[in-house]
């Protein structure tokens, strides 16, 4: 009942938005910083709401990933994630030590490990808890849980590295259970993954109030608002309570060290009424209706980079008005953005709902914007994975594809390209050597380019050719799609499809069909050829102009019937009549053509751009499924040049540089090149030669 | 004021050589155009047919190195092991140039001619190769001795929460590095010289005389080598500035920066020999030759008896 009561409280202004819980928690949990071991107990109050009758529940212990090396988790990712290395001490896991119905049944001899993933009998992320009696459809359950969770040595996202402390995907988390039809399931079942190396979020919303209690000492953060804090004196302890509707999960940090600092957001005077009108008018809905909430932003800064501390909520403000403005307003009155010590890198860059953390350095130069980069994607999160909570198991490009996308606006339109860390004690070179600047876009495109297509945009994590494959696939290749689908369909009918589709399935779980239907509706054209090639498929996009001829067309020469007799034009008669007619001012004609080629698996429809030597430009459009196509122009000019998808429409397309050919090699252009090329190189063996 | 008297003088020296530098250069720039041509041997003619040409002139994109190494990415081991086997070319045709450059700074006389030089090559290339290679042992020990520093503060920082002490213990490390291998550097020049106005042959004798001599003159030497540094600094950053303002420009404003560019290998051969001539003005005052011992007084002749 007090669960409920104090949700309803907090819920109460915006449950117009909210999702009906699912699966809700009420949690007490004190921490033992000196062995990094939570103690908890939980109250989960979960409702069928399928048609289905439900035989048996099954639970997450993501923290048995970290138990021993023969874990799936470790299995797949040779314990190192993300550029960070297990340390081969710091072990973690969970552990159900009861868990009983309301009705005081026990359940906690039916508990048993499954992995549903791949069959690993070393692994515990999953458990299976056949019921005693099944649960009938729109029937609600209680589950009461003790458990104790031992936090990992942080490498990947979660644990504990000195006295810092992140807790996350660290209680026994229900799965999902999906009926038949359900994000195009086919059959009824439960959803729930083991803990993979790439991917960890698919969780039905839910309401938590959750108690954490800690040495006084510790700075405390955690999902959702802080509504008391109490102290005990005798103990040392502080038990703070947090309180969170409509969320998938929940996640905390505690940190004796931590800044803490509080702004706001405040949506009146970081919104213009021209902005706000010019959203509605091109959503066609109300400006009231596109106006955003005020927020309260919350930094847990390492004392070490307290002078970093305006550019997280520049960051942070950025995205909340821009997410705001294009998607719909952030309907939570929180946002904590934590930033892990030294030693700790593991546990940045990551996203839990109302909670982020950050990924910077000590003296990060001013003009690298790796750390409002990683601020503002990790707060995209929070659109795409939490309030469209799509399975980032299963359709990883869903979350963070969408929200590589995003970032990247943001981070171009917001901060321009971004400098690379070349530091010199202390001081960024890259800028003063005038380096050129890097945007989200070309990052992009460097990582598709550079790796070859090998799977599917919409592969399950596990399943990725390797991990380089699932990154780029599911960041910068996904980016890329939608980067395509916007300068195919326009930037307006772009803007309308993702503010449709992200309302549409607020607070619901998306499949990409989903996304795909958006699209169909909103822009008026089929594009499943699109999502058949490129999300469904893994087509490689490469066209390329492969030949321009001209030749001149002079006076015919040769044997003629004329009047019934044999005429024969010489050779040298041609050419004399060709000087006459040049004479008169007459111009030559040329019969030219062009030839595109498709170099790549995929076929898109393609618009040619030919140019002439007398300054017109002529377009012509291809279906582009054949292998290739010749077009044939006879006219009194030369073409100069031609260029398939003129204006790079296709971010996809593996080769920009074939993508044009001119008909004279420009040899003043491959000079210069060569030249600035021989001085780097002059450089580099000056260098060399200087200590011989 | 030694220091910045040895200095000018190196600078004096390198530029009554002007026909060396150019041959230096000639000789860097055939190793550059051997390792430039097969790169862009690959990317030229690509960028000479299309149109993306002239925008990465404009704007260079980075997207654009990855395209090409998707098209060539499989020659990449060929390449690099073709670039070491250039690299060690480099190296041995950089030391018989010095072997020839350094005895005509050192001695600073005025007649030069290429047969002068080619036989001073010929003649101490063998006792500068082995200096060269002893010159990486002092290296590799400078380098050694940085990394134990940046080791031993992760032994007691690196499992701490802060940063900061790495961070500052690697600047340091790299502080002291750059100095270490501006002191051996230098006792390297100070080694040719001797090797080149003693014509020995005791390459390993020169190295550890010379490493001796910095070491009891530490104060000079790094002066020298700071003087040398700030030049070095100083015209990067001359370089850095103007090629920014001529980056942008045309056809005319680019054939500049060619100049430009060129004017700075240029420079850095200068100072390169700069430093030689340096060394030798500065080995006499730091190294004085023993005093010429008396010749011993003729013998009474002795009587005979027969």
């Amino acid at each position: 009942m007090r669960l409920w009561l104090t949700v309803l409280a907090f819920s109460l202004p915006l449950c117009a938005q909210l999702a009906p819980p699912v699966a809700s928690y009420d949690i007490r949990a004190s921490l033992d910083p000196r062995s990094h071991t939570i103690a908890g107990e939980q109250t989960l109050a979960w409702v069928n709401s399928s048609p289905d009758t439900v035989p048996a529940l099954q639970f997450h212990l993501y923290m048995n990933a970290f138990r021993n090396s023969r874990s799936t988790f470790f299995r797949e990712s040779g314990g190192q994630l993300r550029g960070d290395r297990a340390s081969g001490d710091g072990w973690g896991w969970i552990q159900v030590d009861s868990m009983r119905l309301d009705d005081g049944t026990d359940l906690t001899p039916r508990i048993r490990c499954i992995s549903p993933d791949d069959g690993n009998p070393d692994d515990c992320t999953v458990i299976e808890v056949p019921l005693p009696a099944p649960v009938k459809p729109g029937a609600a359950l209680r589950v009461l849980m003790r458990f104790t969770t031992k936090l990992p040595k942080v490498f990947a996202r979660t644990g504990y590295h000195g006295d810092f402390h992140l807790a996350g995907q660290w209680f026994p988390k229900i799965g999902v259970w999906e009926t038949k039809g359900f994000r195009y399931a086919e059959k009824s079942g439960w959803n729930c993954h083991q803990f993979h190396a790439n991917s960890e979020f698919y969780a039905n919303y839910g309401d938590y109030r959750v108690e954490l209690t800690v040495p006084s000492r510790f700075a405390v953060g955690a999902t959702g608002e802080m509504v008391r804090r109490t102290d005990d004196a005798r103990r040392g302890t502080s038990t703070y309570l947090f309180v969170q509707p409509s969320v998938t999960d929940f996640a905390w940090t505690a940190q004796p060290g931590f800044l803490r600092v509080e702004r706001m957001f405040e949506a009146q005077k970081q919104t213009t009424a021209e902005e706000l009108a010019a959203v509605a008018r091109l959503h066609g809905i109300r400006a009231g209706d596109a106006r955003l909430s005020d927020v309260k932003m919350i930094a847990l800064i390492q004392p070490e980079h307290a002078e970093q501390t305006d550019r997280h909520f520049h960051a942070l403000t950025a995205a909340l008005k821009h997410f705001g403005l294009w998607y719909g307003r952030y309907p939570h009155r929180t946002i904590t953005v934590v930033d892990p010590p030294y030693g700790a890198g593991g546990a940045g860059g990551m996203e839990y709902p109302t909670f982020i953390t950050a990924g910077t350095s000590y003296r990060l130069p001013g003009d690298v914007f790796t750390l409002e980069m990683v601020t503002v994607h990790e707060f995209g999160h929070q659109f795409w994975m939490q309030l469209v909570a799509s399975n980032e198991f299963e359709e990883s490009w869903l979350d963070e594809g969408f929200n590589t996308y995003s970032t990247g606006k943001i981070m171009d339109k917001v901060y321009g390209g971004t400098s690379l860390p070349l530091t010199v004690f202390g001081r960024n070179v890259w800028s003063w050597l005038r380096l050129p600047k890097l945007t989200q876009a070309s990052m992009d495109r460097a990582a598709h380019v550079g790796y070859p297509v090998r799977d599917p945009l919409a592969t399950r994590a596990w399943e990725f050719y390797d991990g380089s494959s699932y990154s780029i696939s599911s960041y910068s290749r996904a980016s890329l799609a939608l980067r395509t689908l916007e300068r195919l369909l326009g930037e307006d009918a772009m803007a309308r499809i993702m503010r449709t589709y992200h309302q549409r399935w607020r607070f619901r779980h998306p499949h990409s069909r989903d996304f795909q239907q958006v699209v169909n509706e909103i822009s008026g054209r089929n594009m499943d050829w699109f999502f058949s090639q490129f999300v469904f498929g893994s087509r490689k996009l490469d066209y390329a102009v492969s030949e321009i001829r001209n030749r001149r067309i002079g006076t015919p020469v040769g044997v003629f019937d004329s009047g019934g007799r044999k005429e024969t034009l010489t050779a040298e008669e041609g050419r004399r009549r060709d000087r006459e007619r040049e004479k008169r001012g007459e111009k030559p004609q040329y019969e030219s053509w062009v030839k595109i080629e498709r170099l790549g698996d995929a076929a898109a429809p393609q618009e040619i751009e030919i140019r002439f030597r007398d300054g017109r430009v002529e377009r012509r459009e291809w279906n582009g499924e054949g292998r290739w196509i010749k077009f044939a122009f006879s006219r009194a000019a030369e073409i100069e040049s031609a260029t398939v998808d003129p204006q790079r429409k296709y971010a996809l397309d593996v080769n920009f540089a074939n993508n044009s050919r001119k008909a004279d090699y420009n040899a003043a252009l491959g000079a210069q090149w060569m030249l600035r090329v021989l001085f780097w190189a002059q450089n580099a063996m000056l260098w060399m030669t200087a200590l011989v | 004021m030694l220091p910045w008297i040895a200095w000018w003088s190196g600078l004096g020296r390198a530029w009554r050589r002007k026909r060396m530098l150019a041959l230096y250069w000639c000789f860097h720039t055939l190793c550059a155009l051997a390792a430039a041509l097969p790169l862009m041997a690959i990317a030229v003619p690509q960028l000479g047919r299309s149109r993306l040409g002239d925008e990465l002139m404009r704007q260079f994109d980075l997207a654009w190195l990855a395209e090409i190494y998707a098209a060539a990415g499989a020659a990449l081991p060929a390449a690099a092991t073709a670039g070491a086997a250039a690299s060690a070319i480099l190296l041995a045709g950089a030391v018989y140039l010095a072997a020839g450059a350094v005895p005509v700074l050192a001695r600073d006389e005025p007649a030069y001619s290429q047969e002068i030089f080619w036989r001073n090559a010929g003649k101490h290339f063998w006792p500068y190769l082995r200096l060269s290679l002893y010159s990486m042992a002092a290296y590799g020990a400078a380098f050694a001795a940085t990394a134990l520093l940046q080791r031993g503060a992760e032994a007691v920082w690196g499992e701490g929460l802060e940063a900061r002490p790495l961070v500052m213990t690697g600047y340091a490390r790299l502080a002291l590095l750059i100095l270490l291998s501006g002191l051996i550097s230098t006792a390297m020049d100070f080694a040719k010289v001797r090797l080149a106005l003693s014509g020995s042959r005791q390459s390993l004798r020169a190295c550890f005389g010379s490493l001796l001599l910095v070491w009891r003159n530490l104060g000079v030497v790094f002066g020298l080598w700071a003087c040398f540094a700030a030049t070095g600094a100083l015209l990067a950053y001359v370089y850095v500035e103007l090629a920014a303002r001529l980056e942008a420009g045309g056809a005319a404003l680019f054939a500049l920066l060619v100049l430009l560019q060129q004017a700075y290998v240029l420079a850095r051969i200068g100072l390169r020999f700069a430093a030689w001539g340096a060394a030798a003005e500065l080995d006499p005052i730091l190294r004085p030759l023993p005093e010429p011992q008396p010749a011993p007084a003729p013998a009474p002749a002795e009587d005979y008896q027969i």
